[in-house]
């Protein structure tokens, strides 16, 4: 029942360590690219724990949602991109805490 | 008969018509609009009566229920029988003349539109009110005619003592108001459920005759009529409530509203007679009501101020009878009441109109001859209200005497009061035809009602006549009087009573044989007569016993402890509103810190580790 | 497939096949009353299919499962974004820059609302969070010339990005141990520890769930905006444009409410005292931070985003307490069901409004300051915002006020009495900012310079909005019955 060589145990420490390493990216970088890069490290983070509980039921579900995942990513980074290219004209810096106008 | 819910509505779309139009309509569709919309509900009244009386059958309409919750379903649903048609009959009956009368009353006013949104919305107040099946629906009527009464006694708004009047008549009915809330909270708590049948039904299965829970509801309940009807000790807003528009004086202070107290002790009747004590009361409260407003009455120099003192004293007749367990006379002196009362108050109004505003009767005189019409409709009016033989007002009163005095212990006391409150009726009542119609004329009129007032007069006029004869459908509403008839001597006293009034007015206002001014400008006299010019000085009492202590307490508080209590939760509010906004600083990484900090906080809560 | 699924999906071919034609009609011609003429007949046909399986009950493949109370949220998305599209038609018609793609965005959006409400699968849910997320962002940042709503989609991007990720990496931990993404059995082998085959013993499966419950948890409050996860809301909504505020805080939100919904009754989370707990805490953080934050906010648009994040704290409370009252927690539908679809006409009232105003100046105008007077500029429109005010603020005759009164109501037969006086100062609070906006209104209208006449169909949205909330707060009986029957 147990298909994978690797113990489950240590692909989700793996998977959380990277997570947890995109948490702390988006926490302490202020550039916009490198906060994307963050979020993209978060989501494959969960796809990795995905593939990893997949290949440990020998089902093909979690590798369904490793595809819809990396889809996403694409589709997010694409409108993120997008935006980065609108700030950098408009405000000709990536430094998002620049940005930042609205409080209260 | 399934078109009964449309008899509320059509008043109802009306007046949303005209709030909607907000006075853009012109005055002729507004007066349309206005009393169209009442003739139109009462044609059909007239219709579902008809079929009424041929399967006199009780029924009830379901439309939505309100809310639900457990086992308290109120619902939205009427309930037609012999008392709500004759109710009915009255409010739509009246009100279409009151409102085809104002159509010319309120002619030159630059707010008619207005005035006819409140009319049509308190005709369809005080119909949901008589025709709710549960007391909650009722309670939302009773609350609407309320709300209508304090917009249009401080109709005119520009003036601040109506203002003042409008508030008093609003504050005073609260107090009542507020005592009927707490005592369908109390019925709701004890037999769950508002349903006047079922409350009627499970409160004979569950209470005993004279138990206390019944005693404390029916008492709280009394409350809110005592307001509305203004009955003592809730009766001092009336008279200043004269202060709107006399036909609407006419239809809410004289012919409807105010009966709503009676009409609310009648059609729970059943829930009442499991109190004997709230019952005595009532009767009680009714004939001390009576003559307190009766002696008032007879000292007024104001045209409306009498009509309304009147009223209270009428009222107390219904009351009176109410406590007696004469329900159906006191609907029946309700019904004549509301013919010859709204019919001197339109007259007054008719006065008024034609006399440049005056309200003093001792300006008036002399005017048989040039307003005939008002001065028949007062001679006939004010006949009914003495009730002298065989004018409507004559059965009605005949009637809740007669029951008085079969009753056993309280019932010539009562009686008594009864009689002689007719007597002072009688007097006030004629006092006002010989001083305003005879004599010299002091103010001389300068227009004529024209027909859409005098048309309304003269169909009051013959009601207020022959309304005695009309027979009520009520017999299966409220159970058949079985007292026996008073003793010969005591039946003729009640039946000629009035008569002797009549003359002891008639020798002292218009003959004037009797000089009684001496002996009245006496100062002890100067001082009983202005205290029953003041009400019995009521207001006054209030105002020190209530009034003033109430504003000495809010003044101290203002600056005292328990206000400063207040300030600090509003300080505390608005001192962590500044804490919080300065948290939302804009920064995307303050947010993100938010959200991983939230994460981890939820997580190591849910695993245990915090 | 068979010809019931096709029926069940039909409301989602239609936004598909409308999109479609959307973007062709957008590469061969530009224009945008006719881009708008497609979107309105997309969305009816969608409301149309709708109405035709409004009793349909019907699992269609394991991902979607088409239920009446589905499809009523549904009914109720489209509705407003039907309502969403003429707003925004008002609003773009004298803007610069090409705007036909508004549309198709919010044809996406709303499809991924309905994929989200009947998802009963991961990749479902994920599908439809995230059509609609994205959908999302470019409706943000599409006025791009102004530098507010560029921040606001950045803003929202990132954190919603972040959020999604927890949320994936939770169920993910939870695969991990169940095995399963289908919602119905995504607990199930908690139920009887023994089937708990995951990598360690029962403990740590127990305590994985539980960590992945939290990350599913954390990325949802977020998606509802509950505190303390609530810091984009005000910003977000500031920055955009005002018919995609109200798309936010009414559809968006919505659909999300609704998924969460099932997933915690046929996920039966409820069973796990510790996230009841949970989501208590985070209900009484929202309620007091969402009304005191409000308290002095000058702006409506930040306003209603702060009245949004109590508002989805008074929801919790239904909740909370399913679980004490019925086993299977189905009790939390009926009122939440009816407080949502309550809230949603009443904040749509008023966004509106917003935008109705912002659209006749060309320019977001969303302070206090320019509803002044509004009672004399548009009595009509001023009564719309006033029982939307009115309705939040849970006063009777409104919607609203049935809304909270059942989700008292439920809190008093669970007992939870610390939330309900949490409640009652909250809705406390409350009164005072939705009275404060009401009293602006009334203010001199000289002191403001903007008139007001919005085009025929705005008017009448907002109109039949109004009666809508009008007639739910005096007439709730039918809408009770069809949830209820429902359940």
């Amino acid at each position: 029942m147990n298909p994978l060589i690797i113990p489950l145990s240590h692909v989700l420490m793996l998977a959380a360590l990277l997570f947890t390493a995109g948490l702390l990216g988006l926490l302490i970088r202020r550039n916009v690219i490198f906060i994307l890069m963050s979020l993209e490290v978060m989501l494959n983070a969960a796809a990795l724990a995905f593939v990893g509980a997949s290949a440990h039921w020998g089902q093909t579900d979690g590798q369904i949602i490793l595809l819809l995942i990396l889809t996403i990513a694409a589709a997010e980074v694409a409108v993120g991109l997008g935006l980065v290219l609108q700030i950098q004209r408009r405000f000709k810096t990536l430094d998002l805490d620049v940005v930042s106008r609205m409080r209260g | 008969m399934e078109n009964l819910p449309l008899v509320p509505l059509i008043p109802f779309v009306s007046a949303a018509l005209l709030i909607a139009t907000a006075g853009r309509l012109p005055k002729m569709v507004v007066g349309l609009l206005g009393a169209g919309s009442i003739a139109a509900a009462g044609l059909l009244v007239l219709n579902i009566g008809i079929e009424f009386l041929r399967d006199p059958t009780p029924m009830s309409i379901h439309l939505w229920t309100w809310i639900s919750i457990n086992e308290f379903k109120p619902a939205f649903a009427f309930y037609l029988d012999g008392l709500a048609l004759v109710m009915m009959s009255v409010i739509t009956g009246v009100g279409f003349l009151i409102h085809l009368y104002s159509t010319e009353f309120m002619q030159d006013d630059a707010s008619f539109s207005r005035y006819f949104a409140y009319m049509n919305l308190f005709v369809s107040a005080m119909l949901i009110l008589v025709l709710a099946d549960n007391l909650l629906l009722m309670f939302l009527g009773w609350e609407g005619v309320g709300i209508c009464s304090y917009l249009l006694v401080g109709f005119w708004y520009q003036d601040p003592a109506n203002g003042a009047a409008a508030r008093k008549a609003f504050i005073v009915t609260r107090i009542g108001d507020t005592s009927m809330a707490l005592g369908l909270f109390l019925l709701v708590a004890e037999l769950g459920t508002l349903n006047i049948l079922e409350v009627a039904e499970i409160a004979k299965e569950r209470w005993e005759v004279g138990a206390t829970i019944p005693t404390i509801a029916c008492a709280l309940i009394l409350g809110g009529g005592l307001g509305k009807s203004a009955q003592l000790p809730l009766q001092t807003w009336l008279p200043d409530a004269m202060a709107g528009p006399t036909p609407c004086s006419a239809l809410i202070h004289a012919a409807t509203m105010v009966t709503a107290g009676v009409y609310l002790v009648a059609r729970n009747h059943e829930l009442f007679m499991m109190s004997p004590l709230v019952m005595s009361a009532i009767s009680i409260i009714g004939v001390a009501t009576l003559l307190l407003a009766a002696f008032t009455a007879l000292n007024q120099h104001d045209l409306k101020k009498i009509l309304a003192y009147s009223t209270i004293s009428q009222i107390g007749y219904m009351f009176l009878a109410l406590g007696v367990g004469a329900y159906s006379a006191a609907i029946f002196h309700l019904m004549t009441h509301a013919f010859f009362k709204a019919l001197l108050f339109l007259g007054a109004g008719a006065v008024i109109h034609c006399l440049h505003h005056e309200h003093d009767i001792f300006k008036m005189g002399g005017l048989r001859k040039k307003l005939p019409v008002v001065f028949w409709s007062f001679l006939i009016g004010s006949s009914a209200l003495a009730a002298l033989p065989f004018t409507s007002g004559w059965y009605s009163k005949d009637e809740i005497l007669l029951a008085t005095w079969s009753v056993p212990t309280l019932g010539p006391w009562l009686w008594a009061g009864g009689i002689a409150g007719a007597v002072l009726t009688a007097i006030y009542s004629f006092r006002l035809v010989f001083v305003v119609f005879w004599g010299e004329a002091k103010t001389i009129p300068d227009k004529q009602p024209g027909l859409r007032m005098s048309a309304p007069l003269i169909i009051l006029c013959v009601f207020s006549i022959v309304g005695g004869l009309i027979n009520m459908p009520l017999e299966q509403v409220f159970p058949s009087q079985t007292n026996a008839h008073a003793a010969g001597p005591v039946a003729w006293i009640t039946m000629t009573i009035a008569i002797v009034g009549v003359l002891v007015s008639y020798l002292l206002y218009l003959r004037q044989q009797i000089n009684v001014e001496p002996i009245l400008n006496k100062p002890a006299l100067k001082k009983l007569r202005y205290f029953w010019y003041s009400g019995w000085a009521m207001d006054a009492l209030y105002d020190r016993l209530l009034v003033r202590p109430y504003k000495l307490t809010a003044s101290l508080l203002k600056t005292e402890l328990i206000d400063r209590f207040y300030n600090l939760i509003v300080e505390s509010s608005v001192a962590s509103h500044r804490a919080l906004s300065i948290t939302q600083n804009g920064k995307l990484r303050t947010y993100a810190i938010n959200l991983v900090v939230g994460i981890a906080l939820l997580a190591a809560f849910l695993t245990g580790i915090v | 497939m068979t010809g019931t699924d096709f029926l069940a999906l039909s409301p989602i071919i239609a936004l598909a096949v409308g999109a479609s034609v959307l973007l062709l009609q957008i590469a061969f011609l530009r224009n945008l009353k006719l881009t708008t003429g497609i979107t309105v007949v997309t969305f009816l046909a969608c409301l149309f299919f709708l109405f035709y399986i409004t009793k349909l009950n019907h699992q269609t493949t394991p991902l979607l499962l088409v239920d009446p109370l589905s499809t009523f949220f549904s009914i109720v998305f489209v509705l407003c974004a039907c309502i969403t599209t003429f707003i925004s038609y008002e609003y773009l018609k004298n803007r610069p820059g090409r705007n036909d793609e508004f549309f198709l965005l919010v044809v996406l959006a709303t499809m991924g609302s309905i994929v989200l409400t009947y998802a009963t699968h991961l990749a479902s849910f994920i599908l439809g969070l995230e059509l609609m997320g994205i959908a999302l962002y470019g409706l943000i940042a599409y006025p791009h010339q102004d530098d507010m709503s560029l921040e606001a989609a950045i803003k929202y991007l990132v954190l919603s990005g972040a959020s999604s990720a927890a949320l994936l990496f939770g169920f993910a931990l939870l695969y991990a141990i169940t095995g399963s993404l289908f919602f119905p059995d995504l607990l199930s082998g908690l139920a009887s520890p023994e089937v708990a085959v995951g990598p360690q013993s029962p403990f740590w499966a127990r305590q994985l769930i539980l960590l992945g419950s939290a990350l599913i948890l954390a990325g949802i409050s977020f998606k509802l905006s509950l505190a303390p996860f609530h810091m984009w809301t005000p910003d977000v909504y500031e920055g955009s444009p005002a018919p995609i505020t109200g798309f936010l805080a009414t559809i968006s939100k919505g659909a999300v409410f609704a998924a969460t919904l099932r997933l915690y009754v046929i996920g039966e989370f409820h069973n796990f005292p510790t996230i009841v707990t949970g989501l208590t805490i985070l209900s009484i953080i929202s309620i007091l931070v969402g009304n005191l934050l409000a308290l002095r906010q000058e702006n409506i648009k930040r306003l209603l985003a702060y009245s949004s994040i109590a508002h989805f704290g008074y929801l919790l409370i239904a909740l909370i307490a399913a679980g004490t009252l019925t086993p299977n927690g189905i009790s939390a539908i009926e009122p939440s069901a009816y407080y949502l679809a309550g809230y949603i006409f009443t904040t749509l009232i008023a966004t509106g409004l917003i935008a109705a105003i912002s659209s006749s100046n060309n320019e977001e105008n969303a302070n206090l300051s320019d509803i002044a007077g509004l009672f004399w500029k548009n009595p009509l429109l001023a009564l719309c915002l006033s029982v939307s005010l009115l309705s939040l603020a849970g006063i009777p005759l409104t919607a609203g006020f049935i809304g909270k009164l059942y989700i008292f109501q439920m809190g008093v037969e669970a007992g939870a009495w610390l939330l309900l006086s949490i409640l009652i100062i909250g809705s406390g609070i409350g009164i005072y900012y939705y009275l404060r906006l009401i009293f602006s209104m009334t203010t001199d209208p000289s002191s403001s310079r903007s008139t007001l006449a919005p085009a025929l169909p705005v008017t009448v949205s907002l109109i039949t909005l109004t009666i809508l909330v009008l007639y739910l707060g005096i007439y709730p009986q039918p809408l009770m019955e069809y949830l209820l029957w429902n359940t």
